[in-house]
């Protein structure tokens, strides 16, 4: 388990975006820091693309060579009361061979009462010998509504798996809506995705019950919201386009 | 009270009448997708890896709640966000009933503390009975992983030309990894503490199953 704590082989990048809405007319503010444990470190940059009253778009850039063993990225997103934030990534991770070592990734969204997150991931892709920690944690107050494309693949074309170990904790005014862990290594890939290298998921939750969206690969979870998760054998196979394209 | 053995030997009893026969642990659905009959001794490890300690983890969390006087409510909350296929929540709180309507019957002063959960599901039940019944966590863990083992193996001779004898040494060779999980959960006293392991196929070959008009089996 992650403590937090920094060792001396890691290199911490923390990113934290808080958007806000403005007085009356008033754009939204959108505040962000990136702090970084050396000057060496390779972090995500916020990018400002797109501003108005009630919400903004922001692309999340990386900044030096990502992902490699001893890369501790941190990113932490609040959207206050009423506002809205669309995150886009310009491309997909890859995690490198780490040699022994590992790296993490970390994601804590915090949401007020009906704010808006999207965030539109690219692959993330592991390659073999890649070990990494990789946590999303989503706190949503009532009437927030939160919609996440992720995708996941082991391993390059033509390689073994890497290690992940991907958890996933959605709540809703402090009640488990999604927890799940992805163990995924070489021994365990095949049994728990099935012989597949892909599995992408689109979360939508949010709202009084199960989301719009296709009846394919549709799962409505207990405690409102919907899953929606393919697996596949090429990145592209697993798009899960209409399952996106109904909630953003 | 009975000695805890022999009520562990009764639970584990497939003649028990609790719906044990429409189950197949998903493999029916595992089959009709694709999977290949000589792969059933790795399909038994895949759901010991994954969905069954998430079932093994709310059963014992939820006889630590039972004993404890703790909230049941937030076991079977927990367990549910822990299980993303509406055909297998749907699955295990019909097997959650049917425990529940002969506990009624046979003790009736363990069902009491399930009165504040609507539909608990099978393990939420399981785990309060054995809180009842003073069987012990490791013992409840062991119970839940050996009756998978079991489920699986039980409906593969229903579906599958297969040597009873031979389905018997899958289940003998399954019990090294329902350890593996009885040592994974044992511990469990909250309803965060329960594994929240993910079997992204399994759960959806239970949803194309559940899908499925011509079954033998309900899940």
């Amino acid at each position: 388990m992650r403590t937090g704590m920094l060792t001396s082989t890691e290199r911490l990048a923390r990113t934290r975006i808080r958007v806000s809405r403005g007085d009356g007319l008033a754009r939204c503010s959108v505040r962000s820091a990136v702090t970084l444990s050396d000057p060496t470190a390779a972090s995500i940059r916020p990018m400002l693309v797109d501003h108005s009253r009630t919400g903004a778009r922001v692309s999340l850039v990386p900044e030096g060579a990502l992902l490699l063993a001893g890369d501790a990225i941190e990113i932490d997103v609040a959207v206050d009361a009423g506002a809205r934030l669309d995150l886009i990534e310009p491309g997909g991770t890859v995690a490198f061979d780490m040699r022994g070592a590992s790296a993490s990734w970390s994601v804590l969204i915090t949401l007020g009462p009906g704010a808006t997150l999207t965030w539109a991931g690219e692959p993330f892709v592991v390659s073999a010998g890649g070990d990494v920690q990789r946590r999303t944690v989503a706190r949503l107050a009532g009437g927030a509504r939160l919609h996440l494309r992720e995708s996941l693949v082991l391993g390059r074309y033509g390689e073994l798996p890497g290690t992940v170990r991907q958890r996933t904790e959605v709540s809703v005014d402090r009640n488990p809506v999604l927890v799940e862990d992805l163990p995924l290594d070489p021994t365990t890939t095949p049994a728990l995705l099935g012989g597949h290298r892909v599995v992408s998921s689109v979360l939508a939750v949010g709202g009084d019950g199960p989301a719009d969206g296709p009846a394919e690969d549709r799962y409505d979870l207990d405690g409102g919201g919907t899953l929606w998760r393919r697996l596949g054998v090429h990145a592209h196979e697993a798009g899960l386009t209409a399952a996106w394209g109904a909630g953003s | 009270m009975p000695h805890p053995e022999l009520l562990m030997l009764m639970l584990a009893d497939a003649r028990l009448p609790v719906a044990g026969h429409t189950q197949s642990g998903t493999l029916e659905g595992a089959l009709a997708n694709g999977l290949d009959p000589a792969d059933v001794p790795a399909y038994l490890r895949s759901r010991l890896w994954g969905a069954i300690r998430v079932e093994a983890g709310t059963a014992v969390a939820a006889r630590h709640a039972a004993r404890g006087g703790a909230d049941l409510a937030g076991v079977d909350r927990a367990w549910a966000a822990r299980t993303v296929s509406p055909a297998l929540r749907d699955a295990a709180r019909l097997q959650g009933q049917a425990l529940l309507r002969l506990a009624v019957r046979v003790w009736p002063g363990a069902v009491g503390a399930l009165e504040v959960v609507t539909r608990p599901s099978r393990s939420t039940v399981l785990g309060t009975l054995a809180g009842h019944l003073d069987i012990g966590a490791a013992s409840l863990a062991r119970l839940v992983a050996y009756d998978d083992v079991q489920t699986v193996c039980a409906a593969a001779l229903k579906l599958v030309p297969l040597d009873p004898v031979v389905v018997t040494g899958w289940v003998h060779d399954a019990l090294d990894h329902v350890d593996d999980v009885v040592r994974a959960v044992a511990d469990v006293q909250t309803p965060d503490e329960i594994p929240a392991v993910a079997s992204p196929q399994i759960e959806a070959w239970a949803q194309a199953h559940a899908g499925s008009s011509r079954r033998l089996f309900r899940a």
